[in-house]
């Protein structure tokens, strides 16, 4: 067909593979790569199978989180509550893990819980029209107090065999891993190929454009904080059947640390574009920059710093990214 | 503070806002009646004053936010800056040697500093405020985690605890700071040419520039007050309690933010009174307490809290939209 | 061109907002295959017809007709099932949405499975383009990073996807260069051979000489007739739309300017301040004419220190003066009363008092406080001098009417006590009465000694009111004329690109 020879080299393997490296997702590989070969070389204990294992069985959740979160910053809001949430899951599942009912429903009801509790974040953002921020930040607390009163801090101890499932090694990679790799290529896939995933786009892009392209803007955000409910629900059984024991207590820093990756991950805070392959990276690389400040001698108190700077960046980066496009046009 | 023209028939932007603090008075009342009932320790000076020393520090920081959220921005860093404002206090003194006073002194003007980052990136490299201070909270809790490295300081000479465990004139030292700020932050922002632009700002950024108003340091300005106040509300919390602690502050934002909103300001910019957030501080202090006295622990209050935000934002949205329908 | 049933036709359009009527029976049809030139004065009612068209608004009488068909348009929409697509000034795109994808938007091709299917919307992204003659836009590239002729061919790529049959441009050549004229041009043409209809809307005489074949001349809402081109010359296009009785009576004044207030030379600000020179003297008031987007605000709001000038000198008083902001302009006697009252003069919410003490809250405080005394006294005495009618000064100025709306404004910057004022579009949407109160003030101001520079685009108000007029286009003052030489056709003419000059270039 002449439009393929008229067109520029699209379709060369060469400018794809150019485009791909200084790409956010690009970077980041290069980013993970050199920080293992560093630290590595500067420490070999940090490449230990141990060590690796803990890095990437420890934090897949929080990769799998970040899958919802991003789905959620693209459509143009935020939310600073899936910390507390994944907590209050957490805890939910361990509750029915040793109530006695089955396995199974202590892996899947959390995830409906998720689901819903995340719906009426989502329809008071996309119907009432409540600032996205506001809304969560509420619910941040709403979940977090709920939590402790309701459990009154009490652990959970004496989980059934069987409940670990992160634990699991089929084909001797953990289970939280597969999930965090299928999870993460299965929602890349949708948002790229499916008209909602899109539409999402579309909405944190430009929301008059959208609309004029016959897109419902309220429906779009309502789904996407229900999906954003239960990436947090897969998320908090990957947490929960990871301990031995389940505190009544929410991680800390947890949502700061999602919100992170996605941000880094290349998910402009601004709206309308990042994917899901670059917030599942930036998962993986705070985590490893989390893990390698032990290995050199640096305080593990500095991750908070760490990552706010990281933040920080990233946005003024965007900033100056999108002001030198405008320049040049 | 209302108007001395009270024409029947115009609308105002004092009458949605009048009738907002009329219902939280009643509420307040409500409320107090409530709690009196419900136990009989509640209504004793020595738990309202005691309840007032409590208030102090969330009280101090929303008088600045009040500004903030007047002009359509928002400060989510203000429990990092207390945390860290917390923090470097210790390390001044502890650490560095300085005489005590100016480790305070030194201190409050690191929170100035931090406020005066954010009002400047703010306004200078555009990032909106949401963001900036999200970054900010994590990057000033950061730092307060990695300096103190988790310990805290203790140790301080009697006279310190003065300010926030002692008495003045039969009344906590810290409340009279308290009002002191409070009675400033009302005539600056109903008497002043600063409190009128802010509200102009507010309500429409564009024209408010177009008058001459200077408006990007009349941000920098109200940001790098709410670091002051932070880092105000920081010595007094360390005198209260007498160590210094690198979590301290952790989520305060959520109350300040929530008692500003509860006290009629609207998050969308462009409305509010300094007594709207004061009712909105005691009131808030007021459901924490008589939870705490009905058996519900700390952290179950803020369950509360949340509750009220989300509710006093749509409260005050309905009454928006109730009053530009009858425009 | 073939006298075929009309791709779009509409009859008896009229149209009304609060305050205005935009359309008064207008009438317009569009053929397949031709290029159909809507011309008019700013306010005209053009961008009202074509937000007819293209479904955004309802008329409140008339009927729509596509291929003969009636047809009632709900929403934007449906109007684009029919075929109806309307490219306008400001893109609707997904900069961050690569150009594929933005063309394809909401209709993409899909996969049997029913994922979307990139290949095919990427290869006839490519189709539409080449069809269109366009070889260098990268169906993936981001569209962010495009000039704006690129997005304005993306737009119409993304029209054509929708399959269009009648296109609507509204002033499609006001941001391009010459070389995306000449493309787009180019592409029209080819669309004219497909078969669209294209609705070209532009004030550029040599541009519709060049490409339509009909044009319809429409005036204050009004429907004044319709010609083939090749039927009608450049001055009977002017004189239909600017031709008309003045029969307002401008207050009558004898000009005494004094000396020089205020001089620009070559001042420019980029992309749209080319280099602009003017002198205003005190007493006088010199009207500034030109189309939208001529740079006339613009020129004035580098005056005013909004944008600072990137070029050229200002001088207040013969002394050489740096403006970067409005509050130096207002310390040196300038003030600007803005083109868009809601957005740029006034705070809505607000009621008259505190609008009208907002540029000299300064001058009424001591010591900070805000003298409520005095700023009583202020509204008061503004209320009465400018008889601002409402039912106190403590309503809100959203409530008021655009008369006494801009009044406020006016009473605002007057406040300031400038020695230099500039007023954009001053009775713009204002009644009758309201209007002449203006006029009125304007004229005891410049009697009293005030410089005063009137951006206009209601040609009558610019010959009664101006002592000199000056004529700007495409970013330069390229015409002047005293009050006497000045009559609306030279005016007109100088606005707009005639092909008389360009052929003469």
């Amino acid at each position: 067909m002449a439009a393929t020879m008229a067109l520029p080299a699209r379709s060369s393997a060469g400018s794809r593979l150019r485009r791909f490296v200084f790409s956010q997702e690009g970077i980041l590989l290069i980013a993970i790569i050199v920080l293992f070969v560093a630290v590595g070389a500067y420490n070999q204990r940090f490449l230990s199978a141990n060590n690796l294992s803990t890095i990437f069985l420890g934090n897949a959740y929080i990769a799998v989180a970040a899958i919802g979160m991003s789905m959620v910053i693209v459509s143009g809001n935020i939310d600073v509550s899936v910390g507390s949430l994944i907590g209050v899951l957490a805890t939910i599942s361990g509750t029915i893990a040793v109530s006695g009912l089955p396995l199974w429903l202590a892996w899947t009801l959390p995830i409906l819980a998720g689901m819903a509790i995340s719906a009426v974040s989502g329809w008071l953002v996309a119907y009432l029209r409540v600032p996205s921020i506001v809304v969560t930040l509420g619910m941040l607390s709403i979940l977090k107090g709920g939590l402790i009163s309701v459990t009154e801090g009490a652990w959970i101890n004496n989980l059934p065999e069987g409940y670990h499932l992160a634990q699991l090694r089929p084909l001797g990679v953990p289970m939280a891993v597969w999930f965090m790799i299928v999870l993460t290529a299965l929602a890349a896939f949708w948002m790229r190929y499916s008209g909602f995933g899109r539409s999402i786009y579309a909405v944190g892009g430009n929301a008059e454009a959208a609309r004029l392209a016959g897109i419902d803007r309220a429906r779009t955000v309502f789904i996407v904080f229900v999906i954003h409910g239960f990436f947090a629900g897969v998320a908090a059984i990957l947490f929960a059947t990871q301990l031995s024991v389940i505190q009544s207590t929410v991680p800390p820093n947890l949502e700061l640390t999602v919100i992170t990756a996605s941000v880094v991950g290349g998910v402009s805070i601004l709206g309308g574009t990042g994917t899901v392959i670059g917030s599942t990276l930036a998962a993986i690389l705070i985590a490893a920059i989390g893990s390698s400040l032990v290995f050199i001698n640096v305080s593990p108190y500095w991750l908070r710093a760490v990552q706010g700077l990281l933040i920080l960046l990233t946005v003024l980066a965007d900033l100056a990214r999108r002001r030198k496009r405008a320049r040049h046009r | 503070m209302a108007s001395a023209v009270a024409a029947p028939g115009h609308q105002d932007r004092y009458a949605g806002l009048k009738r907002h603090e009329v219902i939280l008075l009643f509420v307040l009342i409500a409320a107090i009646a409530v709690l009196a009932f419900r136990s009989e320790q509640f209504l004793t000076t020595g738990n309202l004053l005691n309840q007032g020393r409590l208030l102090v520090e969330v009280g101090l920081m929303a008088l600045p936010m009040t500004f903030i959220i007047i002009t359509g921005g928002i400060d989510l860093s203000v429990g990092s800056i207390m945390g860290l404002c917390a923090i470097l206090l210790g390390v001044f003194w502890q650490k560095l040697g300085l005489p005590l006073g100016a480790a305070i002194a030194l201190a409050i003007l690191m929170g100035a500093l931090a406020g005066f980052v954010n009002g400047w990136f703010i306004t200078r490299v555009g990032v909106p405020p949401l963001i900036m201070t999200l970054a900010t909270l994590a990057l000033y809790r950061g730092l307060a985690e990695g300096i103190s490295q988790a310990r805290s300081v203790r140790g301080y000479p009697d006279w310190f605890f003065g300010l926030g465990q002692g008495e003045l004139w039969g009344v906590p030292t810290q409340i009279w700071l308290l009002l002191f700020f409070f009675v400033i932050s009302a005539i600056v922002l109903t008497y002043t040419t600063f409190g009128r632009s802010l509200y102009a700002i507010g309500n429409n950024e564009v024209a408010a520039r177009f008058s001459g108003i200077p408006v990007d340091r009349i941000k920098i300005a109200i940001y790098t007050m709410s670091g002051l106040m932070a880092g105000l509300a920081a010595w007094v919390f360390v005198s209260r309690v007498s160590t210094t602690r690198s979590d301290m502050g952790t989520g305060l934002e959520l109350d300040v933010i929530t008692a500003v909103v509860l006290g009629g300001t609207s998050i969308f910019g462009g409305t509010g009174t300094i007594l709207g957030t004061a009712l909105g501080v005691v009131l808030i202090q007021l459901l924490k307490n008589g939870l705490a006295l009905s058996g519900v622990k700390g952290d179950g209050t803020i369950v509360v809290i949340g509750v009220i935000l989300i509710l006093s934002i749509l409260l005050s949205d309905l009454l928006r939209r109730q009053r530009g329908a009858e425009h | 061109m073939t006298a075929a049933v009309p791709l779009l036709r509409l009859e008896g359009i009229v149209k009304s907002f609060p305050g205005v009527r935009a359309l008064r029976g207008v009438s317009f049809d569009v053929r397949p295959g031709e290029v159909h030139a809507l011309l008019g004065e700013n306010g005209a009612g053009k961008s009202t017809l074509i937000k007819v068209m293209s479904g955004v608004h309802r008329p409140d009488e008339g009927r729509m007709e596509v291929d003969g068909r009636p047809v009632d348009f709900g929403s934007p929409q449906e109007a684009q099932a029919a075929g109806i697509a309307a490219i306008y000034q400001e893109l609707l795109l997904f900069p961050e949405l690569s150009v594929a994808e933005n063309v394809f938007m909401g209709h993409a091709p899909r996969l049997s499975w029913g994922g979307i299917d990139w290949d095919q919307t990427r290869a006839r992204t490519a189709e539409i383009l080449q069809s269109l003659d366009i070889h260098d836009l990268d169906p993936d590239a981001p569209v962010g990073a495009l000039s704006v002729g690129n997005r304005q061919r993306v737009e119409i790529a993304k029209a054509l996807s929708m399959n269009a049959r009648v296109l609507i441009m509204d002033e499609p050549t006001a941001a391009l260069t010459e070389a995306d004229v000449e493309r787009l041009f180019g592409i029209v043409r080819r669309l004219r051979e497909r078969g669209v209809g294209i609705i070209y809307i532009s004030h550029r005489l040599v541009e519709i000489f060049d490409l339509a074949d009909r044009v319809t001349v429409l005036r204050d809402g009004e429907y004044v007739g319709t010609h083939a081109v090749k039927d009608v010359t450049e001055p009977q296009l002017i004189s239909m739309m600017v031709g008309r009785t003045i029969d307002q009576l401008y207050p009558h004044r004898t000009a005494n300017p004094g000396k020089v207030v205020l001089e620009a030379k070559n001042v420019a600000y980029p992309g749209t301040v080319e280099e602009a020179s003017l002198t205003l003297r005190a007493g006088e008031i010199v009207g500034l004419a030109g189309l939208v987007g001529s740079g006339r605000s613009e020129l004035a709001q580098i005056l005013f220190g909004v944008t600072p000038a990137s070029a050229g000198q200002i001088l207040v008083d013969g002394q050489p003066v740096t403006i970067k902001s409005p509050a130096d302009a207002k310390r040196l006697g300038i003030a600007y009363v803005p083109e868009d009252r809601g957005t740029q003069g006034l705070i809505r919410p607000m009621r008259i008092r505190h609008n009208v003490s907002l540029a000299v809250l300064k001058e009424l405080a001591r010591f900070f406080f805000i003298d409520r005394g005095r700023e009583q006294e202020l509204a008061r005495r503004d209320i009465e001098r400018f008889k601002i009618r409402a039912s106190s000064m403590d309503q809100v100025v959203g409530k008021l009417s655009g008369g006494n709306q801009q009044k406020v404004v006016l009473a605002k910057w007057l406040a300031t006590r400038p020695r230099i004022l500039i007023l954009d579009e001053p009775t713009r949407g204002i009644d009758v009465g309201a209007k002449a109160e203006i006029h009125k003030i304007m004229s005891e101001l410049a009697a009293q000694g005030m410089a005063v520079l009137m951006i206009s685009s209601e040609l009558p108000e610019v010959l009664g009111m101006s002592d000199r007029v000056l004529v700007m286009r495409e970013g330069r003052i390229v015409a002047g004329f005293d009050r006497a030489e000045a009559t609306q056709e030279r005016i007109a003419a100088a606005m707009m690109r005639s092909a008389q000059q360009e052929r003469a270039a």
